[in-house]
């Protein structure tokens, strides 16, 4: 039962079509036309970005309206030969069982100049000798490939939907499925989807699928992918760059600051560069850039940023010399950034551990937490007795004996000493 | 064996159990015989007696009840301009009302004072000499600014002698009852190089294994309690394993606080060893003493340091290649 959502959820009637109701309109009063005799346009060109209900339209028409559809995808042949073929069917107004007929070429965007040789051609003159209403879909009506067609063509565009009819869309399917959606979270897949449902959609299913529900923290990830989507392009403009400038203006692309920018660079560099000569002058021009830094934070003179740009892109770009691009080498997040906040939580105890130190060991707790704290780690996995001592003497908490020890056994054995 | 921290156990009381620093120690008995004490700089690398011997110059100038008389303060934990200007100078204007007329302020670590908190520092100690000395203490002089180094009497310490080093552990253990060889002293002194506090942590912390120290014992001690493994990073690095190398130092850097500083001169040092071209080898210095620098100027260690560990990767690869020639 794991049908895609774009398919469980897709509109059985034109009333459920998100948004677009102006086209929609115009194309159903243009096969209503029908009824009275052949138009002077004898077919329908609906264009618009992916995602936006083309499709789903015509087939939602077609069911409203009780007609037959048949369909010529990118996945078929079109070269004239095909086409004409096709042809036939198109010559009858209705099918042998009476019911009207639409002629659908979707994905016309995927006739390739020479697989579908003279398809465009063969479609034009489908079109002028059709007695039944043909329908034709593409992304981009103005390639110039379509020019003739569309002289034959009643053009209809479709626009992206607002956020809010996405919103009422995913809304209405969290309804369906049991889903307690927290609304800023379906906002943000709505957002994020710039009007196309079918995106939209998809990443609804893929977040929210057999839970009950979903959380804004649960799709906040997403955006993270994007940035991660621009990062890397901006790295690869950075890392394979080959003049100063186009690697230069990949920071204006990024959707970082330069400090975090920085750490991206810094952290695959070594993936990428595999050559020593050229790692060496990468790690150096970094080492310029993070000097910039340190002048920038002594001075408050935030115009030495330049300086601090000029060697993370630039330099990084023009030390590759050697290292021939050999395959695809992926991107990391900054592990660095990861492994700071992860011993954060440990740096505040030892901290803490240190202070007790201080009051003992004239000592300031910072340097005690790093010269002495590591012999105490020893004593205490070794010697309880010792330890017992060292801990009254320093007045330290049982959470603290704890970390020292490393373990709860010893811990509690060592509490034993301690009464 | 007694359980508290051997190093703060015997930590000399009195200018006169002091075992080091022999014309320091006589220079600061004539500031007690006389009564009267400048402002003074004692400088010098860690575990060279600089607190200790502040602390036994205020003993002895004061008598047991000293800590009336005295306030120490971790510049490393209070380093702002803020502490300069409230806790030093509380502390620095109000008379003392004792025999000797002015307390004694020890600035421990003051190398680490930020350089308002300095210039702050600077104004205190003018208007408040005559009720309060300061004493600073630091590692390098050169951080503290000049117009504060030029009130103060300098006075630069130096790593025990290797007499007086051995002497001391000596001392220790036979107190102690613990069974130090020759060997085990051999390894202190080589892997602590004269730095004494770090000498008696290592010293307690062998103990605590309840066997005869030998040198095993202190290596491995060493190996646990030092995560400057900085031999073996240079080691990766010159196998051309950057990544490694790298994922190495940061460790030294985030988990154990490792400070650049010590990590460069730990380099320096193993550069003349590698067995690299010798114009290679002052080359590589002259790139460690830029960094060096650069980190007093307050760049990122790791950034820096990695770009040398890249120097590193390079020269090895330039010795391979000349091998294969």
């Amino acid at each position: 039962m794991y049908l895609p959502w774009t398919v469980k959820y897709k509109p059985k009637t034109l009333k459920e079509v998100v948004g677009n109701k102006e086209a929609i309109q115009k194309f159903v009063e243009w096969i209503k036309s029908w009824e009275r005799g052949i138009p002077p346009k004898r077919a329908a060109f609906l264009y618009g970005p992916p995602g936006v209900g083309k499709t789903v339209t015509v087939e939602a028409l077609a069911k409203d309206f009780k007609m037959e559809l048949v369909e010529k995808n990118a996945s078929d042949y079109r070269t004239e030969e095909a086409v004409k073929r096709f042809a036939g069917l198109a010559s009858q107004y209705g099918s042998l069982f009476g019911a009207r007929r639409i002629i659908l070429f979707d994905e016309l965007d995927g006739l390739t100049g020479t697989a579908d040789k003279g398809g465009v051609k063969a479609i034009t003159e489908v079109i002028q000798t059709a007695q039944c209403p043909i329908v034709l879909i593409a992304n981009n009506a103005f390639d110039p490939r379509f020019a003739s067609l569309r002289n034959h063509c009643l053009m209809i565009e479709f626009k992206k939907p607002s956020t809010t009819e996405v919103l009422r869309h995913l809304k209405a399917i969290c309804l369906k499925e049991g889903i307690e959606a927290e609304e800023n979270a379906l906002k943000f897949i709505a957002q994020r989807s710039e009007g196309d449902i079918r995106s939209a959609v998809t990443d609804l299913q893929a977040l929210a699928q057999g839970k009950k529900r979903l959380t804004y923290e649960d799709v906040a990830w997403l955006g993270f992918r994007d940035r991660q989507e621009t990062i890397f392009t901006v790295l690869r403009m950075i890392i394979y760059g080959k003049t100063c400038e186009g690697a230069k203006r990949a920071v204006n692309m990024a959707d970082v600051d330069v400090d975090m920018l920085f750490e991206w660079i810094y952290e695959n560099v070594p993936n990428h560069l595999t050559d020593p000569h050229d790692l060496a002058r990468a790690m150096d021009a970094l080492s310029m850039a993070d000097v910039y830094r340190g002048r920038i934070k002594r001075t408050q003179d935030w115009s030495f940023i330049r300086y601090v740009i000029d060697f993370m892109t630039a330099g990084v770009a023009i030390a590759r010399v050697n290292t021939k691009t050999s395959g695809w080498t992926p991107f990391h997040f900054p592990e660095r950034i990861q492994a700071l906040s992860r011993s954060k939580e440990e740096r505040i105890i030892q901290l803490e551990i240190g202070r007790k130190i201080k009051r003992r060991c004239h000592i300031s707790a910072i340097r005690a937490a790093k010269d002495v704290l590591p012999y105490l780690k020893i004593i205490f996995k070794n010697n309880a007795e010792m330890a017992a001592g060292i801990a009254k003497w320093l007045d330290l908490t049982p959470e603290m004996v704890e970390y020292i020890a490393e373990s709860k056994e010893k811990a509690a054995e060592i509490n034993k000493f301690l009464g | 064996m007694s359980f508290e921290m051997w190093a703060e156990k015997y930590r000399p009381k009195t200018l006169d159990e002091m075992v080091n620093q022999k014309e320091i120690v006589e220079r600061l008995k004539s500031f007690v015989k006389a009564k009267n004490v400048p402002h003074c700089i004692f400088a010098g690398p860690p575990g060279t007696g600089k607190t200790t011997a502040a602390l036994c110059l205020a003993r002895d100038l004061y008598g047991e009840s000293y800590r009336e008389y005295i306030m120490e303060l971790n510049a490393s934990d209070e380093r702002g301009i803020d502490v300069v200007r409230e806790t030093v100078k509380t502390f620095a204007r109000v008379r003392s009302i004792g025999e000797v007329p002015f307390k004694i302020m020890i600035l421990d670590e003051a190398d680490n004072m930020t350089a308002d908190a300095q210039q702050a520092l600077r104004r205190t100690m003018e208007r408040y000499t005559e009720t309060c000395r300061f004493i600073l203490c630091a590692n390098y002089s050169g951080k503290i600014i000049e117009p504060i180094q030029s009130r103060c009497a300098p006075f630069r310490f130096t790593y025990l002698p290797r007499e007086e080093h051995d002497k001391y552990l000596r001392y220790i253990a036979e107190n102690e009852g613990v069974t130090l060889l020759d060997e085990g002293l051999d390894a202190i002194y080589e892997v602590c190089g004269g730095d004494l506090r770090r000498a008696i942590n290592t010293l307690q912390a062998a103990a605590s294994l309840g066997k005869p120290i030998d040198a095993k014992v202190v290596y491995s001690i060493a190996g646990r309690a030092n995560p400057a493994d900085v031999r073996k990073m240079i080691e990766t690095a010159m196998k051309g394993n950057f990544i490694e190398a790298r994922k190495q130092l940061r460790e030294m850097i985030q988990k154990y606080g490792v400070a650049g500083s010590d990590i460069i001169r730990q380099i320096h040092t193993e550069i003349f060893r590698l067995e690299i071209p010798e114009p290679w080898k002052i080359k590589l210095a002259g790139i460690v003493g830029e960094i060096d620098y650069r980190l007093v100027e307050g760049a990122d260690e790791e950034v820096q340091l990695s770009a040398l560990l890249a120097r590193l990767v390079e020269a090895a690869y330039e010795v391979k290649g000349a091998k294969k020639v």
